[in-house]
């Protein structure tokens, strides 16, 4: 274990994008009541794949990795719809999923979000409708586009949407 | 004889059964009116899925089959249709009445069912896992998937075959190498040119890197799961690097549209693999260090030999179980230092250890084959059936293409995670459901890629 720390403290910390933090101090202060009275002060995401390839799933993974720590921002990906205040859905929204994924956001408490992670998830991307698939028809607040959007993408994103959605 | 793939496809006057061995490929007609055949069941477990898909798509019956459960098929999926036929167009189909799936399940005094998914709790791919549980102990499991069943074979069908690369690159995000590796070499087949070795090459280190960053990502998520959070965040940071590597090789960070785009940049590569190289080592002596991890890893998940054979497992599954299985199992391969890389018990400790030896072997192996340089390449398809064989970072992969009047007839895939999956429930009948998740990492299956 002693190997473990001197390595650790060797490293240092690897997490980039630090003027996110400063970004968000100031959304927060912006927005600061928005997100109080709506957020409990940081934003719960549920992740719902729908029909994706799996790699807009692996970069959400990665925004966990020491390099994003995304969490730091007070936006964190929550086991249950019922914890969230945003859906984040990926893929295509295939036909034996559908259901599935709406059931997921009807359990999810008001005010809540949708956001659609991924060019598939918006338009097919470079996939074509076929039978089994039914693209995804939930009420869209905002789009991430890419295939796959980068980790830096999809937090930059997140903050955008902070900034710019109207919350009631 | 192994049992690689079934699938079926319609001809003018016939159904079409192809059964690829690995020693021969066998063909079946049979006729459109009353199409059935004798199912492979029972001495191919793993035929299953196949069988039901076919049957599912198609239409044809398998006689003797004992299980003739849908597959691609849900609750509300409609029951008369048969959308691989031909004339099948529709774009848009209609939600049909709930009719239950009945799941396989064990009942008696004090036993429960634990049904878990297809929405799971973390980041990860829809599908269905169903427990029967006396207690702690898992009686029985049953995987259900095709949830994310998106017919890429039927949108793949009468297409310019060169027009169809960017949805080849998504079928599986995370062995997008490998199809498109896989696809290259059908074009290249029915273009009728040898692919020349300075280009197998450039398309090898391309596949190493892709098996290390899945490597990677898995020995950081197995000890997660097992409760030793260090190690993913390690892990976390090395495969972050690794993918920010392949985006300066590939332009992309999974490599999507590489093989095609033709344009690398492998200068970063040899410092980037020292380097990486050390940071294995640091973490293999540490890992092996914690007991507590390897109380978890071992005797858990036991994927035996005979199972493993039994059913046709592949890749890092089956190699952990001591089968030398591996498609770079080759000349060209080893010329280039590959060698294959086995566990012995085939339990979670086994597939975790064969994932960091894969990781020192591609090292060498992208080492050796540094050299290469731009070579530009041009297709012209003839009509005909193809297919080839790839080692993705899941196992070996097949894919099949039959090209008719310039166009695509029949496109089909079999993913490695289309036969791992269905040996899965075999590995946990020693273990406690809560055991599951670990197992489940240490396969780290694809469910784009058996769902299609
Ligand atoms: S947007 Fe691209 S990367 Fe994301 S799931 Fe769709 S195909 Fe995969």
């Amino acid at each position: 274990m002693l190997r473990f720390w001197e390595k650790r403290i060797k490293t240092g910390i690897v997490t980039e994008n630090l003027e996110f933090d400063k970004e968000f101090e100031e959304i927060k202060k912006e927005i600061k009541d928005k997100i109080k009275k709506h957020f409990a002060g940081s934003l719960a995401v549920r992740m719902v794949d729908s029909g994706s390839c799996n790699a807009c799933e692996a970069e959400c993974n990665a925004l966990s990795n020491p390099y994003y720590d995304l969490e730091r921002l007070g936006i964190h990906f929550v086991a249950s719809p019922r914890h969230a205040d945003i859906l984040l859905v990926s893929g295509v929204m295939t036909f034996n999923m559908y259901h599935h994924v709406w059931d997921a956001y009807k359990q999810m408490p008001n005010p809540k979000w949708v956001i659609t992670l991924g060019d598939c998830a918006k338009d097919l991307g470079v996939f074509e409708k076929t039978y089994a698939i039914k693209g995804i028809d939930l009420p869209v607040d905002y789009h991430i586009p890419g295939c796959p959007p980068s980790p830096k993408k999809i937090m930059r994103e997140f903050l955008n949407f902070l900034k710019t959605t109207s919350i009631s | 004889m192994r049992l690689i793939a079934r699938f079926a496809k319609e001809n003018k006057n016939n159904f079409e059964i192809i059964d690829v061995f690995d020693k021969e490929v066998k063909k079946h007609f049979l006729d459109k009116n009353n199409p059935k055949i004798k199912t492979l069941t029972k001495k191919y477990p793993a035929a299953i899925w196949m069988e039901r898909k076919i049957r599912d798509e198609f239409g044809i019956e398998f006689e003797e089959s004992f299980d003739n459960r849908p597959a691609i098929k849900h609750e509300r999926f409609p029951k008369d249709i048969y959308p691989l036929r031909k004339d099948f167009k529709d774009k848009k189909i209609e939600f049909s009445k709930f009719t239950p799936y009945k799941y396989e399940e064990i009942s008696g005094d004090s036993v429960f069912t634990v049904p878990v998914g297809p929405i799971h709790a973390g980041i990860i791919e829809p599908g269905h896992f169903h427990f029967s549980q006396a207690g702690e102990e898992i009686l029985h499991l049953e995987v259900r998937h095709f949830y994310k069943y998106r017919a890429i074979e039927k949108m793949m069908e009468n297409k310019n075959p060169l027009e169809i690369t960017k949805i080849i690159s998504r079928i599986s995000g995370n062995e997008s190498i490998a199809y498109q590796k896989a696809y290259f070499n059908i074009l290249s087949k029915a273009s009728g040119f040898e692919i020349s070795e300075n280009l197998n090459k450039t398309h090898a280190i391309l596949l190493e890197i892709e098996r290390i960053i899945h490597h990677l990502t898995d020995l950081g998520f197995i000890p997660n799961d097992a409760g030793f959070a260090a190690a993913l965040a390690y892990m976390g940071k090395l495969a972050e690097e690794a993918r920010r590597i392949f985006k300066k090789v590939t332009n992309h960070r999974f490599g999507f549209d590489a093989i095609f785009n033709n344009e690398f940049d492998f200068s970063s590569l040899n410092n980037f693999l020292d380097y990486l190289k050390n940071e294995i080592k640091f973490f293999e002596n540490w890992i092996e260090d914690i007991p507590s991890v390897w109380d978890r890893f071992d005797t858990t998940g036991r994927l035996t030999k005979e199972k493993a054979i039994k059913y046709g497992v592949v890749g890092v599954g089956a190699r952990a179980s001591g089968i030398k299985i591996d498609t770079r199992d080759n000349d060209f391969y080893k010329k280039y230092g590959f060698e294959i890389q086995l566990g012995e018990k085939g339990e979670v400790a086994d597939r975790f250890r064969v994932r960091i030896k894969e990781i020192y072997n591609s090292i060498e192996i992208i080492k050796n084959m540094l050299d290469v340089k731009k070579e530009e390449f041009e297709f012209s398809v003839k009509d005909g059936e193809y297919m080839s064989f790839v080692e993705s970072s899941i196992g070996e992969l097949f894919m099949y293409l039959n090209i008719v009047d310039g166009k695509t007839d029949r496109f089909y895939v079999r993913d490695p995670s289309h036969i791992n999956w269905q040996a899965f429930h075999t590995t946990i009948y020693k273990d406690i459901i809560a055991d599951f998740p670990l197992i489940n990492k240490s396969f780290d299956l694809s469910y784009a890629g058996n769902d299609l």
